[in-house]
């Protein structure tokens, strides 16, 4: 076997034209077509009609919604679970690759930590919804008021606000020095408003050397800092319910039931969002079938570990049959049905046999259905999680249905249109692909020989920070 | 402001013949860096002598943050002193979970503020040294000199190891 050794410059990046990439990476700054501002039309005018019905909703009272005794959680609490739980993936995707020094990462980093900061940024606010009074929201901040009233911080809603203030911060933070020197490079290449608005956000950097390595650091330590929040977020989200002697939720598997459940629909959501943005705006010479491979590898295991957590969890429950609890999961073969059959169908048997198959997760069409199904999977597993333990709560004289009404649907018809327009807006005016990234990786990339075969060659530099620190 | 010299390369390995002939010159450490659009490794082309120090103001962050964190708990549980499905009125579960979250903001605040002070964020000086070059395969090389004699071999020394443009520039490195 003979091995030629690249030379410095034979590095991918020298080989390429850095205008036409940036041109083709900034498409969606670059260009706006008719598409955009249809689906801008479309997403603003959902969320207009949902603000006017949770408007509608404030002034009349939470008496329009399904909400009534004993299921006082329901559409919103299911949606907020949902909309958290989406948001794991992106950043905790981004952290691990980064971390790993993932060599495919580049392409999918920035568009997978937006997705999280708007998932966010739409699941805060749905407990905002839920509150009835909503304009007493400020009642929960911790300030010494008049009212001598303080928040509870015995209160696992409590922990919820800190935990998921302490992430929305931390993903927007992630998401913001990671595009610094994106930033920087279109206010170098615009001009006019544009220039001075790119200047303002990208707060003076240069890419000097100095710059570089501080940036490099402080990209390691978010990622190794936004780890453990995310995990202990879906922690706390799913203590909303285990800390409750509500049969069904009072169960210690809960926590990482929940954390493994948000990263399953979180990758389910990053390839939904990869495919929608390679179309849109044509990076499929960015986006390669590897990613889709990749994260089809990811989700197939999540289905794997969705699906033990999911046994395990009933398991315990049909051996016990603990009467409580037992009238829960029995409701399941009753009104719950359909769910339950769409959670099961879902989230495991369409997606786990089709994402076995490499054709499957090399095909950018084919994914789609299994990331589609999970989601839809997941979404009918958050209801089933917050009604049925409530519909069928321990005193059967009180036992009810909970369906919800037009007004549920139209506020979280608004929540997710509020997610594709912020989403929408993102790309029109931020980097939606991370070029620095990309451009580091073509940089660190040479082509080398190895006996009969030219392979790619990435040399990572690692340890240099610590080093020097 | 002071003079910089700014050189412009094609490649990493003519910026760094001119790294190491600027070696030669015994400029001070520290006057000489690069501008390039992606990460170089540290001694490619020029060598970084400042150590990185933030980490610190992280680990003082994430310890601001759990004392925020503890005194918010307790102050509230203080002040309201409300018996919830009696648990004590000072329980430590809900202190250490709240705590720790508050501790993790400070930890992610002083990465935030810890390595933009450190880059040099948000100084805005009125001539900073800068080659929008850079973003098409360029490298810039710039040393910081005193006099013209330094001026004048720097310039040399950048031109002879293929320096596609040298000038000389009034700014802040």
């Amino acid at each position: 076997m003979s091995a030629e050794a690249p030379r410095a410059d034979d590095h991918h990046l020298a080989k390429t034209d850095e205008t036409a990439m940036f041109e083709r990476l900034s498409r969606s700054n670059l260009v706006t077509t008719w598409k955009w501002y249809l689906g801008v039309g479309v997403a603003g005018a959902v969320l207009l009609w949902g603000l006017i019905v949770f408007l509608y909703m404030a002034m009349v009272g939470m008496g329009v919604t399904g909400y009534n005794k004993p299921v006082f959680w329901g559409l919103y609490e299911a949606s907020l679970v949902f909309w958290i739980g989406l948001s794991h993936s992106g950043t905790l995707i981004s952290a691990i690759l980064r971390l790993t020094h993932a060599t495919w990462r580049a392409p999918v980093l920035r568009g997978a930590e937006a997705m999280t900061a708007f998932t966010l940024m739409v699941g805060g606010l749905i407990p905002i919804v839920h509150l009835g009074r909503n304009w007493r929201v400020y009642y929960a901040l911790p300030y010494p008021s008049s009212r001598e009233l303080w928040p509870n911080m015995r209160s696992p809603l409590m922990w919820d606000a800190m935990a998921i203030t302490t992430y929305l911060i931390g993903s927007l933070t992630f998401l913001y020095v990671g595009m610094i020197p994106d930033l920087a490079l279109l206010r170098d290449k615009s001009a006019g408003g544009r220039r001075k608005f790119y200047s303002a956000l990208s707060l003076g950097f240069r890419g000097t050397h100095a710059q570089w390595r501080r940036y490099h650091v402080a990209s390691t330590l978010f990622a190794i800092l936004i780890i453990p929040i995310a995990v202990s977020v879906h922690s706390i989200v799913s203590w909303d319910f285990a800390m409750a002697k509500v049969p069904g939720w009072h169960s210690t598997i809960f926590a990482p039931y929940f954390v493994v459940g948000a990263i399953f629909s979180g990758i389910a959501g990053v390839v939904i969002v990869m495919a929608i943005l390679r179309k849109a705006f044509r990076l499929e010479s960015v986006l390669t079938p590897l990613h889709f491979d990749n994260l089809g590898k990811l989700l197939c295991t999540m289905t794997l570990l969705w699906g033990y957590f999911y046994f395990t969890e009933f398991l315990t429950v049909w051996y016990n049959r603990n009467p409580e609890e037992w009238e829960v999961f029995s409701s399941y073969a009753g009104p719950y049905l359909p769910l339950f059959l769409t959670m099961i169908v879902c989230n495991f048997v369409i997606p786990f046999p089709m994402l076995c198959l490499k054709r499957v997760r090399r095909s950018i069409s084919l994914i789609l259905v299994p990331a589609i199904s999970i989601v839809i999977g997941m979404y009918a597993e958050r209801l089933l999680i917050v009604i049925p333990s409530l519909a069928r709560r321990n005193d059967p004289f009180i036992w009810a249905n909970y369906f919800p009404t037009w007004v549920e649907f139209s506020v979280m018809a608004g929540a997710a249109a509020m997610f594709v327009l912020l989403y929408m807006l993102f790309a029109k005016f931020f980097p939606i692909m991370a070029i620095s990234d990309i451009k580091e990786r073509l940089f660190h990339t040479a082509d080398r020989t190895i006996g009969g075969t030219t392979v790619e060659s990435i040399a990572q530099v690692e340890g240099e920070e610590e080093a020097h620190a | 402001m002071s003079t910089v010299i700014v050189g412009l390369f094609d490649g990493v390995e003519t910026a760094a013949r001119a790294g190491r002939a600027l070696k030669g010159l015994s400029l001070p450490a520290g006057s000489v860096t690069t501008l390039s659009a992606v990460p170089l490794p540290d001694g490619a082309v020029v060598t970084d002598p400042t150590p990185i120090r933030f980490p610190r103001i992280v680990i003082a962050g994430w310890f601001v943050g759990a004392a925020a964190g503890l005194g918010l708990t307790l102050a509230t549980y203080m002040l309201y002193p409300l018996v919830t499905g009696g648990k004590t009125i000072v329980s430590v579960p809900p202190t250490l979970i709240i705590t720790y979250e508050v501790a993790m903001l400070g930890a992610l605040l002083g990465t935030l503020f810890g390595s933009g002070r450190e880059m040099g964020l948000l100084r805005f000086p009125p001539k900073v040294i800068h080659d929008p070059r850079i973003h098409d395969g360029k490298i810039a090389l710039c040393a910081r000199v005193e006099g013209d004699e330094q001026a004048r071999r720097t310039i040399e020394a950048m031109r002879e190891a293929g320096g596609t443009e040298v000038r000389a520039e009034e700014g802040e490195l």
